[in-house]
């Protein structure tokens, strides 16, 4: 904590600041409505998965392309546990979920029993994308893949996946999702007081999550995560062994996509596959690029700044959005290398070149 | 000639007196004397389906009756389809002949019918030039009956069917003799089949011959007889109609036995046919995989970048072919399209995708060579602005038609078509895997990419133009992409999203074969084109790429570098 805290500049106090003494005493006296808030909760949602982005492309340079496919694990892990507490309670008073009645499914499928109780929930929304992230980056990462071929295995395992959970037999919602959410641990979630406190939550969960990746990054391990980004061949020649690093990395990034997709989706009130699909994925680490990527402010402004202006636009220029994203892409890529988070330090360089040049 | 033909339909009018004295007995007195009389005097004067087709076109609606009383009675087959256009409504008189209305075309919103002539012979009408004629169906005469007419057709229509301009219409009447199996109508089935001239219908026809006969014999040798010509005949419906034979509780044990090895017979042959069918389309989707695998490849190899843009490049070929169509739709005279649109936008699409591809390499691209991540996430920035572009001008959905001679198929034997435009699509990539193999291996400039492929910056020392290399690399492989949108035309719609369906398969061919190895992309693309369609009626589409990409993980265990793996000692970083 201290360590945050040494920091010479101000932008951790002005980000607790605005979100966690402006925001709420701003819903206290009525000036901000709860749908802001709640708006802003699952853009915490969002800067949690992107720290998860940052630490496997930003710091050890593996871009990934389903980490989008982790965030739904998690949110459709919970969004389960909430279908099941609230079984008996639905259209059709069943002990399974209503789009099971639709599918003329008798029982609930075995792999919905894990699902009924709170903690083992949260367990399993943790243990399994962080054991299928395991289990597929012990194989990808053990035959040395990387770099691009890296991303286009991961596309291609976010696509598949996707197709998988279209479908109905999967019995995971089919194209439609999840959704209809009443309770999660006795609070009813359409009571403002319960989005409220989900927003309090998901604060905390980030910075608690910022606070741990920081302290992770620091520390030796984070060093030859950096080498790893910057010369992979010369840390493999000083007998590190690098599928194991990258492993823990993929894994860990992983299980933070995943915490931070079981507080999204009782705020969103729905999970859909559109979630998980390639382009959601990539959204994720245009966030990332955008704000900064290797600085894990970065990660957390970029994924504000981009889900801000998503509603913006979606609201003010509808269709438009794609054209935006799209250019965001290009340019950030192009211009902002260092994103927004390194943008006063490039503007200084310029100037600073500038001025050599007329000297 | 003319006599027996005479004699034969006197005969056939005396089995439909029997028939209609039948209903006679029924009728009143009165009605029964005029039929009666009707019928003498329609045998008095028999033998001009001609005369009584002529009296159709008079005025005066008596007579027009009678003649078509007549012509129910006379069951001429010839006849038939001009009952059948009045039991349509579809009865005009175009130049002193009847007419009915063929194939409908919508152009401009003013809807025009082709006109088929009924009598002697059912063809469409062509003007001096050989054109085909199509009026507006306001400039015609109509012909009309009174309902109680029309219903007087009915009876016949199952007949009527049989002669019928539409070749469905003919193949469901068959199938509806088919089912019912009664030996009465046999005489006149084996009439309409006659005139068949299709090599489909004509086996259709004499499957339905058979098949009633079959459902009608009585002795072993005459049963076993018919099932083996059927088994000959090779129809659609054998299978169907041989274990509803079977089913028969009078047959015997051995005889049975018989049949049984007939119906395996039959079995083991769609089992073939339908294993061909299956290489086939593999064959047809690894083809469309190598299609656009083969730019996304060699660009990949040259500048180690993942165009993520490839399928949008691909897209833009798609709508050049359907610009070209609409282009040549404003300025034909006459509205009709011809063929020559698609071939012709072959090459624009090549053009195009191309120049798209050389403006994305000199304004993005360039500036990042050397940052494959970085790259792939500009062309992902660039494919969501083209989508949104295409989705903006273009709208949603549009199709592009395909040419005339690429429609319907090969049949290769009975029940084994291969449609054209798979087949097209199939020599279209033989080609192009062929212009590209001489492009890069025998011509100047090829040795040039594949130099700078191996090592850019020996390439630069030795005097390469390695900027002009990059272009010309980009836009060959953007217009290869752009041939392959125009190839996709043909076998779906033109969507804005059309890239995004294959475009992963084809990142996987690329991984697969190995970078920028022309022969690893062939074999990757055949290899999980192929695979891709042996999962497939096993396990359904979606867990079958999800098999095919365990596979393929799997694979890279062995073979991180691909298939073809470049060759050379260069140390990554």
């Amino acid at each position: 904590m201290k360590s945050v805290f040494k920091n010479k500049s101000y932008d951790y106090l002005l980000f607790l600041g605005i979100f966690l003494i402006l925001l709420p005493l701003g819903y206290l006296f009525d000036i901000v409505s709860i749908t802001t808030i709640s708006l802003w909760g699952r853009y915490f949602c969002f800067a949690i998965a992107a720290i998860g982005v940052d630490i496997l492309w930003g710091y050890t340079g593996i871009l990934c392309m389903c980490q989008a496919l982790f965030f739904c694990m998690g949110g459709y892990g919970i969004a389960m546990h909430m279908l099941l507490s609230a079984s008996g309670k639905g259209v059709y008073g069943s002990a399974i979920p209503d789009f099971m009645v639709w599918n003329q499914v008798a029982s609930l499928p075995w792999f919905w029993e894990p699902f009924h109780g709170f903690p083992v929930a949260v367990l399993m929304c943790i243990l399994i994308p962080g054991l299928f992230a395991g289990i597929f980056g012990y194989f990808i990462f053990k035959s040395r893949i990387k770099g691009v071929y890296f991303a286009i295995i991961t596309q291609a395992l976010a696509l598949a996946t996707w197709l998988l959970f279209l479908r109905n037999e999967t019995m995971m919602g089919g194209t439609n999702g999840l959704t209809d959410f009443k309770m999660l641990l006795g609070f009813d979630l359409s009571t403002s007081a319960t989005k409220f406190g989900l927003y309090i939550i998901s604060c905390f969960v980030l910075i608690a999550v910022y606070i741990g990746v920081k302290q992770l990054v620091k520390s030796k391990f984070g060093k030859v995560l950096i080498a790893i980004r910057d010369s992979e061949s010369r840390i493999r020649y000083t007998s590190y062994k690098i599928q194991n690093y990258k492993l823990v990395v993929f894994v860990l990034a992983a299980i933070i996509a995943a915490v931070g997709g079981m507080l999204y989706v009782p705020q969103t009130g729905i999970i859909t596959p559109g979630r998980m699909n390639v382009t959601a994925s990539i959204e994720m680490i245009i966030w990332v690029a955008l704000g900064g990527r290797g600085k894990l402010k970065g990660a957390i402004l970029g994924s504000l700044f981009i889900n801000f202006l998503y509603s913006i636009f979606t609201t003010a220029l509808p269709g438009s959005w794609l054209y935006v994203l799209g250019i965001l892409f290009i340019v950030t890529v192009l211009y902002i290398d260092q994103g927004i988070i390194g943008l006063p330090n490039q503007i200084r360089e310029y100037l600073n070149k500038l001025k050599t040049r007329k000297a | 000639m003319l006599f027996f033909k005479h004699i034969y339909t006197v005969i056939a009018l005396q089995v439909t007196l029997f028939y209609f004295n039948l209903r006679i007995y029924t009728m009143k007195v009165y009605k029964c004397i005029v039929t009666c009389a009707m019928m003498l005097f329609s045998i008095a004067f028999y033998g001009n389906t001609n005369d009584d087709l002529t009296k159709l076109m008079s005025s005066d609606s008596e007579e027009k009756t009678e003649a078509l009383r007549r012509l129910i009675e006379a069951q001429d087959l010839a006849a038939f389809p001009v009952l059948s256009a009045i039991n349509d409504k579809k009865l005009f008189v175009y130049g002193g002949k009847l007419v009915t209305l063929g194939k409908k075309t919508t152009h401009n919103n003013i809807t025009v019918y082709e006109l088929i002539t009924l009598y002697p012979e059912t063809k469409g009408i062509t003007d001096q030039k050989n054109k085909s004629l199509t009026l507006d169906n306001v400039d015609l005469k109509e012909i009309t009956f009174s309902r109680k007419d029309r219903l007087s057709i009915i009876p016949l229509l199952p007949f009527i069917n049989l002669t019928s301009i539409d070749d469905e219409v003919r193949k469901l009447a068959y199938t509806q003799f088919q089912n019912k199996g009664d030996y009465s109508t046999l005489k006149r089935i084996e009439k309409a089949a006659l005139r068949e001239t299709d090599e489909g219908l004509i086996r259709f026809a004499k499957e339905t011959i058979l098949s009633i006969r079959l459902q009608n014999a009585t002795t072993e040798n005459v049963q076993m007889d018919l099932i083996q010509k059927l088994v000959k005949n090779k129809g659609d419906n054998n299978l169907n109609i041989l274990t509803t034979f079977i089913d028969r509780p009078e047959l015997d044990a051995v005889f049975k036995k018989k049949v049984k090895i007939q119906i395996s017979s039959i079995e083991n042959r769609s089992n073939r046919i339908e294993w061909v069918q299956n290489l086939f389309s593999g064959v047809s989707l690894g083809s469309i995989l190598i299609l656009i695998a083969l730019g996304l490849s060699i660009i990949y190899g040259l500048a180690g970048v993942i165009n993520m843009a490839h399928g949008e490049f691909m897209m833009i070929g798609a709508y050049t072919s359907f610009c070209v169509q609409e282009l040549f739709k404003m300025t034909s005279a006459t509205g009709e399209l011809s063929d020559f649109f698609f071939w012709a936008s072959i090459p624009l699409a090549f053009l195009v995708s191309g120049l798209f591809g050389l403006l994305v390499e000199r304004l993005i691209l360039r500036k990042l060579y050397g940052k494959p991540l970085e790259s792939l996430l500009a062309t992902w920035g660039i494919s969501l602005v083209l989508i949104q572009l295409a989705r903006t001008i273009f709208g949603d959905l549009t199709s592009v038609k395909a040419p005339s001679v690429l429609s319907g198929g090969w049949e290769v034997v009975p029940q084994l078509v291969l449609p054209y435009n798979r087949i097209f699509i199939i020599l279209m990539t033989t080609a192009m895997i062929v212009l590209t193999f001489l492009f890069l291996y025998r011509s100047k400039n090829g040795l040039r990419i594949r130099s700078v492929t191996q090592n850019r910056a020996m390439s630069a020392c030795l005097g390469i133009s390695t900027k002009k290399i990059d272009a010309m690399t980009f836009f060959i492989g953007s217009g290869i992409a752009g041939i392959a949108g125009c190839c996709m035309t043909l076998i779906g719609n033109v969507v804005p999203d059309m890239g995004q369906t294959y475009i992963v398969d084809s990142f996987l061919v690329v991984v697969t074969g190995g970078v920028g190895s022309l022969f690893g992309t062939i074999a990757a693309g055949l290899g999980i084109g192929q695979l891709t369609k042996l999962l497939e009626p096993v396990f359904q589409a979606v867990y079958g790429k999800v098999i095919i990409l365990g596979f393929i993980i799997f694979f890279l265990q062995f073979k991180p570098k691909g298939l073809f793996p470049a060759k050379g000692r260069v140390a990554d970083d």
